[in-house]
């Protein structure tokens, strides 16, 4: 009678006992205080699931860069100790994120980069809190992420509400040097906090430079077919400019939309758009996306370190290479140079140097990688893209521009 | 399908061996925190959430045979209820789960009511269900008053604190508490089970109008089901805020939710006691054994290491063999071929 | 406990025409009374209008998208999960055929739906077969794992960059003051089409002669000679050739990625439900009433998900209809 509990019983413990220990191969190993041998470095994106395109990317980028730093002699202050990137995949869930950041730092990870997802990297963040692993992030587009007073949270890429108002500021800029200034943007964006902290930022600059925002529009990502009837409604509100905060399915719903519809506006005007400043955009959209402009952070192309990056890129994995990845590179390289200039393994002294110290950076931006009290990295900054010939150029301000590059504006889109 | 003299799955009739063996249970597993590395850990607790949120669809869709297809509803509920009691109130989230608790019952029996007051069946119930969540999902995500598509996050605490339900990471702590929400699910569904009212849940299921020609108010037994799954189910929702520490109208009312819900109990067993907890300990841990396996892989698949999404397939490709060779569940199966 | 969860076998005769012309009716009159009260209440008749015109437009699709589902759903009782991906498969097809060989779209549609004819053939009759008769959740996680499958093997194969195979010559039709893009009208006229081809199948020739015997009874059909496992693939092949010239259809105003499919696979369930199991013209008929509810709604309250008025028409329609609006008599 008894034999099916004993049976379940020990089926269920064995399953567990097995499961728990599979994932884990040598797991008692490592630990974070590994004195010889490769120093880890953990690597944390969806590589697949519906952000794979961007997860990869960015697992590339961290590859890229631990294969030039180990060419180049490793860290020398650990005695040219090698790097090596372990890599977890995501799939998008925060309690994959979960596992596989604690996977990540029991194997001995002394930094982790990652996660492109806002939900997965709030999560991340407070384990690597908790285990006092510095957890630099290349992409996460959720302001909130620092404001929990967490001391080992680094972010690389600028804050989506700061790109709005800056995309606010340079609309206003450029339309008034073109002799077109603007009066009224009409806004479209997805609905979670990415879109709607973007269009926040933009409001709240705009208006203070006296712009009216109206209508603002928002749509949900994960179900929309079709923009055409949100751009009727920009077209029939008289705004001048267009302003866009989506992903990249739902850009060239727009894009297409506006091809379509064609609003006689003058700018369709990404803010921190996730579409209209990538490298198939322009093909994926055609004729309806020339002219498009994007705000965000950027490689700087005219770096030529950064140069040398895209075209390896281009050439190791038969792609364009997206700014993501450069991100990516850069905050593996981040902390390189913290390993470096600590000289030693230890993940408290790497958080200590990395928070204080400035690092170089392959992003357009003011300067070195230099991260304020919450972790944030101060010298990003956004810059205006354009949708020239078939091709996105940084077009301004002047001192980041591609040479050659001018913004054409008005750009009179769907025409 | 009737089985002769007792309730499915229960193993025996009327005795206390179920207590015992949920006690024995837990006297094994107590030790294995202190055993297990960290990252097995959260693996352990993850089957522990898995396994409560099928402990709660089972007793809805399998005790009751309503199928659901929307117990992200109560999950969603579970979990924003102590988020935001918890970061608006300071509220203990074990105040936060009982609150949580209560609202999914109410919501389910809301949700019941209307189904069954409209006499929705079969699939037309699931997808009704499944409805509710998604709204519940858009509505969150459009509501100033549940922080909009943002979410909550749980603040860290100094040290820890059972009242807070915050511990260190790596300490026994989480895995400790969800093991006894699990322990309590499971005598929660035996004692329902054994009760008048569980007899006559099932008696609903299996045929309703004979059970309503008797004078049972399959109505009432049905709600009262639902409502009781819903809150198992809520708990699961409560107690994931607490340890991912974060939660977003996504990842409380998302499709996904609904259907790990309904995953384990499959796997397991559905309309068995053991069958959603044997489920989830066998898919809990699941990617992670083909993740790791990928990649480490033995010398003679190596080019296929670190290749994205192999391991999803091989997890896939194990799920479907799973359901194909035991239809009736892991515990499922091994239980009838006992009786049999 | 398989009993309760069996969903109602679709209507087998097509009786009772004059009660389901009612409740069209009914359902026509609820909406021309909304699109009124749309042109009366927004100050822009232009945006009803062409919120109208994107309505029937996107519910074409989503009837498209949800014949192939409501076919398999009712006849075989199983909640096709991997309907997405098989959609994703036919669009990859499709951009492969195009960029490899530079032929046009549609042309695709030769390879797509043969290919996904057989593709569901071979998952009937080599994986699903063993479930049948098992209770509704146990297919349904086969189709899950047959979705994670497909999706993740273009994944692997062919990479997550998004892709893209444009109509030659797609451009917007001028329709009463609002657009129209070709590319969608055309797949409107193929579900028309494809859902007229799939109604003749079913009502005038042998083989849905027995497809019917087998939806509505299986073992009377096997007692009658019917071969009920060659049926079964035959169905579930039909229904996803259906997905195979949905997907080719959408490409051309689509972003091509391994999840795409996802997309439309949940507003293709409540379509599928809302129309009735089973019930190819009522799959198109519930597809325009979503896409019309989702675009009107978006209109009336815009700060809200146009989806929440989706859900709430759903819920509503199906406890005034416990069968869905178009489905059977109960």
């Amino acid at each position: 009678m008894t034999k099916t509990w004993i049976i379940a019983l020990a089926a269920s413990v064995t399953l567990a006992l097995a499961g728990c220990g599979g994932s884990a191969p040598g797991g008692t190993s490592g630990g974070a205080g590994a004195q010889t041998g490769p120093i880890k470095i953990g690597s944390l994106h969806p590589l697949s699931g519906s952000s794979a395109a961007d997860g990869q990317q960015l697992e590339n980028g961290a590859k890229l860069a631990v294969e030039a730093i180990n060419a180049a002699g490793g860290v020398k202050s650990l005695g040219g100790a090698k790097l090596e990137l372990t890599s977890g995949d995501t799939q998008g869930k925060p309690n994959i994120g979960q596992s596989e950041a604690q996977r990540l730092i029991q194997d001995g990870a002394v930094a982790i980069v990652g996660t492109y997802m806002s939900a997965v990297s709030a999560n991340v963040a407070s384990v690597a809190e908790r285990n006092q692993v510095p957890f630099v992030m290349d992409i996460t587009g959720d302001d909130a992420i620092l404001s929990h007073g967490y001391k080992y949270s680094f972010r690389l890429q600028p804050p989506t509400m700061r790109i709005g108002a800056e995309s606010a500021r340079h609309l206003a800029e450029l339309s008034e040097q073109q002799g077109k200034p603007v009066k009224k943007v009409a806004y479209l964006h997805e609905q979670s906090a990415y879109g709607t902290s973007a269009m926040t930022g933009f409001r709240e600059e705009a208006e203070r430079l006296g712009i009216t925002v109206d209508p603002v529009i928002s749509y949900d990502p994960v179900g929309v077919s079709d923009l055409t009837t949100q751009i009727t409604q920009v077209k029939a509100s008289g705004a001048d400019v267009l302003a866009v905060t989506g992903y990249y399915r739902d850009g060239v719903l727009a894009a297409k939309a506006v091809g379509s519809v064609k609003p006689g506006l003058d700018a369709v005007y990404g803010v921190a758009d996730g579409a209209f400043d990538l490298p198939q955009f322009p093909k994926d959209a055609g004729a309806a996306g020339e002219g498009f402009f994007d705000v965000n952070y950027r490689l700087d192309l005219n770096n030529p370190e950064t140069k040398r990056l895209a075209d390896t890129y281009k050439q190791r994995f038969g792609d364009e290479i997206r700014t993501g990845a450069v991100l990516a590179y850069d905050a593996v390289r981040t902390i390189a140079t913290g390993l470096e200039k600590s000289g030693s393994r230890d993940p408290k002294k790497l958080r200590d140097v990395i928070s204080s110290g400035s690092l170089p950076s392959m992003l357009v931006g003011k300067g070195p990688v230099k991260f304020d009290a919450t972790g944030q990295n101060v010298n990003a900054i956004p810059v205006m893209m354009q949708v020239h010939d078939g091709a996105v150029q940084v077009v301004h301000p002047k001192e980041h521009a591609e040479p050659e590059a001018r913004p054409d504006y008005p750009a009179a889109p769907g025409s | 399908m009737t089985r002769p003299g007792g309730l499915p799955g229960l193993g025996g009739r009327g005795t206390r061996r179920n207590l015992l063996l949920i006690a024995l249970l837990c006297a094994v597993m107590i030790p294995l925190p202190l055993v297990l590395p960290p990252a097995q850990q959260a693996v352990a607790v993850r089957v522990l959430i898995f396994a409560l949120m099928g402990l709660g669809w089972n007793l809805m869709s399998g005790f009751g045979g309503m199928f659901s297809f929307g117990h992200a509803a109560y999950f969603g509920i579970g979990a924003y209820t102590g988020a935001w009691l918890l970061v608006e109130r300071g509220v203990s989230p074990w105040i936060g789960m009982l609150a949580g608790a209560a609202l999914a019952a109410a919501f389910g029996l809301l949700i019941g009511f209307l189904s069954f007051r409209y006499k929705l069946r079969g699939a037309y119930f699931a997808l009704a269900t499944f409805a509710f969540a998604e709204m519940l999902r858009l509505i969150a995500t459009n509501s100033d008053l549940v922080n909009r598509a943002q979410g909550y996050n749980v603040p860290l605490i100094q040290g820890s604190s059972l009242w807070m339900l915050q511990f260190p990471l790596g300490s026994p702590g989480y895995f400790w508490v969800a093991l006894a929400l699990v322990a309590a699910a499971v005598a929660v569904t035996w004692l329902f089970l054994r009760s008048r009212a569980g007899r006559f849940t099932i008696a609903v299921r299996d045929d309703e109008t004979a059970a309503e020609s008797l004078g049972v108010s399959a109505m009432r037994y049905k709600l009262l089901t639902m409502a009781l799954s819903a809150a198992i189910t809520s708990v699961a929702g409560a107690f994931y805020v607490q340890y991912y520490m974060f939660v977003d109208p996504d990842l409380a009312f998302g499709a996904n939710v609904s259907i790990q819900a309904i995953l384990p109990a499959v796997i397991g067993g559905v309309g068995t006691l053991w069958g959603p907890v044997v489920g989830a300990v066998v898919l809990g841990p699941l990617s992670d054994v083909t993740a790791t396996l990928l990649r480490n892989p033995p010398e003679a698949l190596s080019m296929l290491a670190g290749r994205a999404g192999l391991d999803v397939m091989l997890y896939a490709a194990l799920l479907i063999v799973m359901v194909l060779a035991l239809p009736k569940g892991l515990y499922g199966t091994l239980a009838e071929r006992r009786r049999g | 406990m398989t009993a309760e969860a069996r969903p109602v076998v679709p209507e087998p005769r097509w009786g009772g025409r004059s009660l389901t012309a009612a409740r069209a009716a009914a359902v026509l009159i609820a909406l021309i009374a909304a699109v009124t009260v749309a042109y009366a209440t927004q100050g822009q008749p232009v945006v009803v209008t062409q919120a109208v015109i994107t309505g029937i437009l996107t519910g074409g699709v989503y009837g498209l998208v949800a014949m192939g589902l409501t076919l398999i759903f009712g006849v075989l009782d199983i909640v096709n999960f991997a309907h997405g991906a098989f959609l994703a498969l036919a669009m990859f097809v499709t951009f492969g055929l195009v960029a490899a060989l530079g032929v046009h779209p549609y042309a695709a549609l030769a390879v797509s739906v043969p290919l996904l004819f057989a593709l569901g053939w071979v998952l009937q009759y080599g994986l699903l077969n063993r479930a049948m008769g098992g209770p509704l959740q146990n297919q349904l996680l086969i189709t899950l794992g047959i979705s994670l499958l497909i999706e993740n093997a273009l994944l692997l194969f062919l990479g997550a960059n998004p892709r893209s195979a444009p109509l030659p010559g797609d451009r917007a039709l001028p329709v009463l003051g609002a657009v129209a893009d070709t590319s969608r009208v055309l797949a409107f006229a193929a579900a028309l089409a494809l859902a007229g081809a799939l109604w003749l199948i079913l009502t005038r020739t042998r083989v849905g002669t027995a497809i019917r015997a087998v939806a509505a009874d299986p073992r009377g059909a096997e007692h009658v000679g019917v071969d009920v496992r060659r049926i079964y693939a035959l169905t579930f092949a039909l229904g996803t050739a259906c997905a195979g010239a949905a997907g080719t259809l959408v490409a051309p105003f689509a972003t091509i990625e391994p999840t795409t499919g996802q997309l439309f696979t949940i507003v293709a369930f409540v379509v599928v439900v809302l129309g009735g199991m089973g019930n190819v013209p009522g799959a198109l008929a519930g597809g325009l009433v979503i896409g019309l509810t989702e675009q009107l709604g978006g209109v009336f309250l815009p700060g809200q998900s146009p989806m929440l008025p989706v859900f709430v028409v759903f819920v509503l329609a199906l406890f005034l209809r416990p069968q869905g609006l178009f489905g059977g008599n109960g």
